[in-house]
């Protein structure tokens, strides 16, 4: 208890205090200090990648195929186009079955159940992308080949999930309420997922998507194993043969003896970073706008 | 808003205004017994007491659950405590015509003192008026009304010591000196009903102003009303 | 003078009967709610009456909110909940083999403590029920009926198509209740509709509940007891028994018309918890 002789609140000279006070000030630098070298590294990426890159910028680098060895000029059209195609072929499995699984997760699985799938999920997105490839060769291309589809397919894996995570993020932000609401009107389980539970639940999932669509962009080892012996450098799209992608793309320009290549090199790269910038962008204002939606219940 | 307790309102009020129709005509009918000298209507009077009885019950009942279930404050209450002591005056009222029917049965073969029975009718016609009235500035929540209701309580008062005067005067005949007490009854219950029309006009202006205050102190006469 | 001019006089005025229409919608039979092994309530027996409102009282933790949720099979949603006993609607055990719960919350409907309203259009909040029942014909027609009976349309008439979520506390209410008698349900079930909202929006959902009753039979639960003395016809207390091992289970005390539960309670324990002697 204050008395006359002692004071509630120390002013000034007190030499405890001032050593509390320092001792926030250097934690205060040194986690400001960290989150600087973080900002710093990327900023040093993308500009030094810029800088290598920016003289093989243009239209025809984007439109054109490569030329043969030795004969200037070219683009990386057919990178490009292959690369969507893959990603979207590679979407086009993941999103369902990255969906389905959530789903099941969340609304259908009992906990001794959903704790195992869980786990199985987390090891597969920790799976080495390169071990994808191998057993993907060994499946499909030992017997059959290369193709655009098992290409695909090892980046499908990869995508999973990614979407599963999101999503099942997201169905749990869906608050029971809703659920409860839906089922007292005399609607089936299944009824009220599809019908309110998975339309708020868009923005998530779109995020989840835009996240892995940018992560299966960049994959580069499954491609070697199922998407890299190409027949010619025309620009094709079609998954039945193997395709050209924008980070073989990269991995077999930086090996070439011709300094132009490079430079294209260089210039693949901050494609695919942009890339990456923009779909993340995307992907945080789309998480951010259904928070938003839903957060307005109540 | 809050519509089914404004319907309940409105149902006890009309309740309790329909009893204030039932106390008239016993009123009316005690006094043209006691005129006509006829005791099956006398007998009809003390009948249909049974009929304000329910009334009076049904009131009571509705006040107790009103108050139970609604919970009113402010001027619905003041109305619900107003209606519940009109609604004890209005009873007493009709338990005068009763004691007026009865004593006109005991005497209506005697020859009556023309000038009382006119004198009677003089009373019972203000004692109608005034619960006319009373109930009348209830409905309308007529404070000017409900206050004049001390003057023609006034005239009922002086009635009523005249008759007193003149009974007393009747002579030594032991049968008018019978219809006489008796008489001095009836007149004491026609001057009752008066203060129960007053009271009733007293429960309006508690109703309207929300003090609790008497028109007129009967321990305190010609102080002023206001 | 004046002459009197009553409000009402009607010469003859049939007496109001206490409860004219007595039908029993349901008839819960020596029913126990149990979560695992512990029962939160046991031994229930009283019927519920078509067209009034019957209100559960008591004090928190006495198990109305679980009772009321067998009522629609809502507590099947809890996992380990179990029912024994039964609940007849209309003669049918609604806990008998066989019966499907989606079927049961078809005709008996819930509306919630906090307003949950689907993050959708207001009308399209209407509609999803009857899209679900395939009620499609005048879909327009029927979601202006419904919200005409919430006592909502006046006020959303003009912005079907703004979001539910925009709406006040009170509105959002309103809009659930459209929302669940826009499928025409017989029954509809509260859960303290009014608990979360303020004393002028609470007062128009009581008014509501007056009017929806000439149509609908409605049973709700509420922490409130001058809310059920105002509202009920009926009115239902639970209350706490404590068993020798210390095990607290719900039990009804006493079921009865809410006038003589307010005025005369037959058990002192219902007297003490009205008159707030304990609770």
């Amino acid at each position: 208890m204050p008395t006359a002789t002692s004071r509630l609140y120390a002013v000034g000279g007190d030499r405890r205090l001032r050593r509390r006070k320092l001792v926030n000030r250097l934690m205060e630098i040194a986690a400001m200090t960290s989150a600087l070298l973080a900002v710093a590294i990327l900023a040093i990426v993308v500009i030094s990648v810029l800088q290598h890159g920016i003289g093989a910028l243009s239209l025809d680098f984007f439109t054109r195929s490569p030329q043969p060895f030795g004969v200037a000029g070219g683009g990386l059209a057919n990178a490009f186009v292959g690369s969507l195609m893959l990603v979207a072929v590679a979407t086009a499995m993941a999103l369902p079955v990255g969906v389905g699984v959530a789903i099941f997760v969340t609304e259908f699985a009992s906990r001794r159940v959903a704790g195992p799938i869980r786990l199985a999920l987390d090891v597969l997105n920790g799976l080495p992308s390169i071990v994808l490839g191998i057993f993907l060769f060994t499946l499909v291309v030992a017997a059959h080949g290369q193709s655009g589809l098992a290409a695909s397919t090892a980046l499908a894996i990869v995508m999973l999930p990614l979407v599963a995570r999101s999503t099942q993020e997201v169905l749990l932000l869906a608050p029971a309420s809703l659920r409860e609401a839906g089922l007292a009107l005399g609607a089936a389980r299944w009824r009220t997922i599809i019908g309110i539970i998975l339309p708020t639940s868009l923005g998530g999932i779109l995020t989840g998507t835009t996240l892995a669509v940018a992560r299966a962009a960049g994959e580069t080892a499954p491609l070697l194993f199922t998407s890299s012996l190409l027949a010619s450098n025309d620009i094709s799209a079609n998954p039945r043969h193997p395709l050209f992608s924008v980070p073989l793309a990269i991995f077999e320009l930086s090996e070439s003896p011709e300094p132009a290549d490079h430079a294209k090199a260089w210039a693949a790269s901050f494609v695919l970073i942009s890339f990456i910038l923009v779909t993340s962008l995307a992907a945080r204002a789309a998480l951010g706008r259904s928070r938003r939606k839903l957060g307005r219940v109540g | 808003m809050r519509i089914s307790f404004q319907e309940e309102l409105d149902t006890l009020q009309s309740t309790l205004l329909e009893e204030g129709q039932l106390v008239l005509r016993a009123l009316r009918g005690a006094i043209n017994a006691l005129e006509q000298r006829d005791p099956e209507l006398a007998d009809e009077v003390i009948a249909f007491d049974d009929e304000v009885d329910r009334q009076y019950f049904a009131i009571q009942e509705g006040i107790q659950s009103l108050l139970a279930r609604q919970t009113p404050v402010a001027v619905d209450l003041r109305l619900v405590l107003a209606m519940l002591h009109t609604n004890l005056h209005l009873e007493r009222t009709a338990d005068y015509c009763v004691t007026i029917a009865k004593l006109t049965k005991l005497v209506y073969d005697i020859s009556p003192d023309p000038k009382l029975v006119e004198a009677f009718e003089e009373m019972a016609s203000r004692g109608e008026e005034m619960i006319r009235v009373a109930l009348d500035s209830f409905a309308k929540r007529d404070l000017a009304v409900a206050e004049t209701l001390v003057d023609l309580d006034e005239s009922i008062d002086l009635a009523n010591r005249r008759v007193v005067q003149h009974i007393l005067a009747l002579g030594s005949n032991p049968a008018l000196r019978e219809w006489g007490l008796r008489m001095i009854i009836v007149s004491r219950c026609l001057e009752r009903i008066g203060d129960h029309a007053v009271d009733i006009g007293e429960q309006t202006a508690y109703l309207v102003t929300g003090e609790f205050r008497e028109f007129t102190d009967a321990s305190h006469p010609g102080s002023p009303a206001s | 003078m004046t002459g009197v001019t009553p409000i009402e006089v009607a010469q003859a005025r049939e007496p109001r009967a206490a409860h004219p229409n007595r039908e029993v919608v349901f008839q819960v039979r020596d029913l126990a709610a149990l979560y695992g092994t512990s029962p939160a309530v046991r031994g229930v027996t009283f019927d519920i009456y078509r067209n009034m409102v019957t209100a559960i009282i008591g004090p928190s933790g006495c198990g109305k909110s679980t009772f009321i949720r067998c009522l629609n099979r809502m507590n099947d949603l809890v996992p380990g909940a179990r029912v024994e006993g039964e609940i007849l609607h209309h003669g049918q055990n609604l806990y008998g083999d066989g019966i499907d719960p989606v079927q049961v919350r078809r005709w008996i409907g819930m509306v919630f403590q906090r307003p949950n309203p689907f993050p959708k259009s207001i009308y399209d909040n209407v509609a999803w029920g009857l899209k679900v029942h395939g009620l499609k014909d005048d879909l327009d027609g029927r979601v202006e009926r419904a919200l005409q009976s919430a006592a909502l349309w006046d006020e959303v008439k003009d912005r079907l198509r703004g979001n539910a979520l925009g709406l006040s506390g009170g509105q959002q209410q309103r809009l659930c209740i459209a929302r669940a008698i826009a499928v025409e349900p017989e029954v509809i079930l509260m859960d303290e509709p009014a608990s979360a909202l303020d004393p002028i929006a609470t007062t128009r959902i009581e008014d509501l509940m007056h009017e929806l009753k000439n149509q609908y039979t409605i049973v709700i639960v509420t922490h409130n007891m001058q809310q059920a003395a105002r509202v009920a016809d009926m009115t239902a207390f639970f209350s706490l028994e404590v068993d020798p091992d210390g095990q607290r289970t719900g039990v009804l005390i006493e079921y009865d018309e809410t006038p003589k539960i307010f005025t005369q309670p037959s058990d002192k324990r219902t007297e003490d918890y009205v008159t707030g002697r304990f609770g």
